[in-house]
């Protein structure tokens, strides 16, 4: 008789373990979640405006394109407009010329030659940052030394 | 404790995925992309999109399509061929092993793959704030003994224990959940970046058996991109006597919108290509427009897809089943969102494909599954039930109002506080729903009962709470309680979960059909009760106002008044709305003359204002907080 009434304690102890095993998983799961939900939250709202600014940034090259052919104060206005409101987010150009190619500002999309390796001759896609980040690689030719038909 | 993951080791593209809460999820990289490209510069240990940025710099330096030369020797005859093509230099190693060559300094395919692999684990770390020891990582099912023991060697120089190697088309069929159906025969068919792989497996009590594997290894997604570039230089040529394909920056530009325009033609049957400025003719500039439509892009790359559909028939044929016997064929890889290639592979199968996982990630889940299997974590997993439709009450007008909606896990409870819809209502009937429509009488009814007891106040005025509380059991406890008298009333239900399969699927379905024309009824439900609070208010305001309005302006009022009283009756939803804008406009007059009022007293009396515009200020609040509930007269 004792010794059932032991054994079932003891079978009920170990099912109070483990249902407050279960608990405090079920408590810590649900906490990290809500840490999580919080940092993907701001994370998503960064992402969405980078992925605007950049769509964005496509439109602002074709008015610089534009500005070429066209010279027409109202167009150098709305171009103004926009870069203002860049430059209040925080997006700023990035500046490359002449400088070594870094792969993690830009993609190389063209070698010429060049006096020495590596050097970004010519930017034909801007490149941005916002805050500390690239929020749009620029596109770059770089110089190769031997001559690249050889 | 150190986490395991499912690496999808690919060609092109490589996908890291982890358990998380049961479930599999594929990790976004630190680029902030949930595929890492599968290029490598060694010497600077750069991988994925920054070491892309490169290829054209450094031909020679950066390493792409590395999995091609994994286990192979020398000598091998694919390494004849991939030769050819690949600008990196390859080498005999040692036991005749091929190499890679750059500069003074030579890597192992392993090497390359590794670094590859490490990435991965560092976003995966990065991302589970976590350490990463273990690894579960694919490779294709046509991979020999040599060439997955490389694959596991590349997964411990990365630094990760590698539980196991297992085969693409297996772990697709885990992430599509097939071990756990009945079924014998599966066909995977994927498509993806550069690789084309059919697999024909059988299942047999938990046991995956690659019946046959066939495929093309140079076809894929870049292929079709190349087809749809060519397609747009050729029409530019036409139109202007311009070649685009010898100016590097406009190709660019075009290889971007080729890319778009494919995915977006998987969803929509034409699309428009606009690259302004994208030349110069003759020092004027021209722009690049084109419609392109879906009809177009498949007969494009009509061929491309009939190349995929040899090997599928050679695969049945090695497989001896017979197409009839396969019981589902699942879709993986980018490609095979094309509506074309889906409606191919329905023709040739003779079914329509399951295609309920993201083709993209399938891969790289089905490995975490395996990983949470092995790891012990799947089993482990509490499942919680959901309720399977939305649970709510009725509120004025026959409006069925969600308190709980569907999927949501349960235990859970939610309060919502509602009032009365007349002046001095002293009972709310709580009539519980259960259902997708808009409209009570369009959904189940679980229950309902009376509070009573509500003191008599005006409309609006009391709070009355309602909380919804679902148990583990699935058992629903509705309890309505006036904030005022704290007077309590409840209800137990316990059939809310218990509707069958069929049932829940006709209710479902029900509520997708009637989607918009409930909608419609429920908008005009929700005009009409606005107008009729707005009517309540505007007859408040004149018996408030008085004499202190002037004669026109309570005429104008009354008469807009009886405007939306007769639109009330039967006017459609705008109609109710515009009377209703009239009247709130006319009204506005009133509010007007009573501020203007209430200004010149507080001229007089100073001291006494900013007391009163604080309760006003309050009750506005309170107003706000409160919707209307079901009417018992």
């Amino acid at each position: 008789m004792t010794a059932k009434r032991k054994d079932d304690t003891h079978k009920l102890q170990l099912e109070l373990e483990d249902a407050r095993h279960k608990h405090l998983r079920a408590l810590a799961d649900y906490q990290n979640l809500e840490k999580r939900i919080s940092q993907l939250t701001n994370e998503a709202r960064s992402t969405t405006q980078r992925d605007l600014l950049v769509r964005f940034l496509d439109i602002a090259d074709h008015l610089e394109k534009a500005e070429m052919f066209i010279q027409d104060k109202g167009l150098k206005m709305i171009k103004e407009d926009f870069f203002r409101i860049f430059n209040e987010l925080g997006v700023k150009e990035m500046d490359l010329v002449g400088k070594i190619y870094d792969p993690y500002l830009a993609e190389a999309v063209e070698v010429i030659q060049g006096d020495e390796d590596s050097v970004v001759k010519e930017v034909v896609k801007k490149g941005y940052m916002i805050g500390d980040k690239v929020l749009r690689p620029a596109h770059v030719k770089v110089t190769k030394k031997i001559d690249i038909n050889n | 404790m150190p986490k395991t993951v499912g690496i999808d080791l690919g060609t092109t593209n490589s996908v890291v995925a982890v358990m998380e809460g049961g479930r599999p999820k594929v990790i976004s990289s630190k680029e902030g992309r949930n595929t890492i490209p599968s290029v490598v510069d060694p010497e600077k240990r750069i991988v994925g999109d920054i070491a892309k940025r490169q290829l054209i710099v450094k031909p020679q330096e950066v390493i792409f399509s590395v999995k091609r030369l994994m286990g192979r020797k020398y000598d091998d005859t694919v390494v004849d061929q991939e030769k050819k093509w690949l600008p990196y230099e390859i080498v005999k190693g040692k036991n005749d092993r091929v190499n890679i060559k750059i500069n003074d300094k030579t890597y192992t395919p392993e090497e390359i793959s590794a670094m590859i692999l490490k990435k991965a684990k560092e976003d995966a770390e990065d991302y589970l704030g976590d350490k990463v020891d273990k690894a579960v990582i694919t490779v294709p099912a046509y991979f020999d003994d040599s060439q997955r023991e490389a694959t596991k060697q590349a997964g411990e120089i990365a630094g990760l224990e590698v539980l196991r190697i297992i085969n693409e088309p297996t772990a697709s069929a885990l992430a599509y959940g097939l071990d756990k159906k009945n079924l014998h025969n599966i066909a995977v068919y994927d498509f993806g970046g550069g690789t084309f792989d059919i697999t024909i497996l059988e299942i047999g009590e938990g046991v995956f058996e690659v019946k046959a594997t066939r495929g093309d290894t140079h076809l894929g997604g870049d292929d079709f991109d190349q087809k749809i570039i060519e397609f747009l230089v050729d029409e530019f040529k036409k139109e202007n006597g311009i070649d685009l394909a010898k100016d590097p920056q406009a190709l660019q530009r075009l290889k971007e919108a080729a890319e778009k325009a494919k995915v977006e033609l998987s969803t929509s049957l034409e699309t428009e290509i606009n690259l302004p400025f994208i030349t110069v003719k003759d020092g004027n500039p021209l722009h690049f427009v084109k419609k392109l439509s879906r009809a177009k892009i498949e007969s494009l790359t009509e061929d491309l897809i009939k190349r995929s559909f040899d090997p599928v028939e050679e695969c049945i044929k090695d497989s001896k089943i017979d197409p009839k016997d396969i019981d589902e064929v699942i879709l993986v890889g980018g490609m095979t969102r094309m509506p074309r290639i889906r409606d191919e592979v329905k023709k040739h199968f003779g079914k329509e494909p399951n295609k309920s996982v993201n083709p993209d990630e399938a891969v790289a889940l089905g490995a975490a599954i395996q990983a949470g299997i092995i790891a012990g974590d799947v089993k482990d997993v509490v499942l919680l039930d959901v309720t399977p439709l939305t649970l709510g009450v009725e509120t004025l007008g026959g409006v069925s109002t969600p308190l709980i909606e569907r999927n949501t896990a349960i235990p859970t409870s939610k309060s919502e506080v509602f009032s009365t819809a007349a002046d001095n209502q002293t009972q709310v009937d709580i009539h519980i729903l259960q259902g997708e429509r808009s409209l009570a009488k369009d959904n189940k009814s679980l229950g309902r009962f009376i509070l009573e007891g509500i003191p008599p106040a005006p409309r609006g005025m009391p709070q009355v709470e309602v909380t919804f509380d679902i148990d583990a059991n699935g058992i629903l406890d509705v309890t309505a309680k006036d904030k005022a008298t704290g007077k309590s009333q409840s209800i137990k239900i316990t059939g809310s979960t218990g509707l069958n399969k069929d049932e829940i699927e006709k209710m479902k379905g029900d509520a997708e059909k009637h989607a918009e024309s409930d909608q419609q009824e429920k908008e005009r439900i929700e005009a009409r009760n606005k107008a009729d609070s707005l009517v309540y208010t505007a007859e408040k305001s004149l018996k408030d106002a008085g004499d202190k309005a002037p004669k026109d302006i309570k005429e104008d009022v009354e008469k807009k008044i009886k405007d939306v009283k007769d639109s009330l009756e039967k006017g459609s939803k705008e109609e109710i709305e515009t009377k209703t804008k009239d009247l709130s406009d006319a009204l506005q007059k009133i509010g007007e003359i009573a501020y203007r009022q209430q200004a010149e007293k507080e001229k007089s009396e100073k001291s006494d204002a900013s007391d009163k515009s604080d309760k006003s200020e309050k009750s506005k609040k309170n107003e706000k907080d409160v919707e209307e509930g079901e009417v018992v007269e």
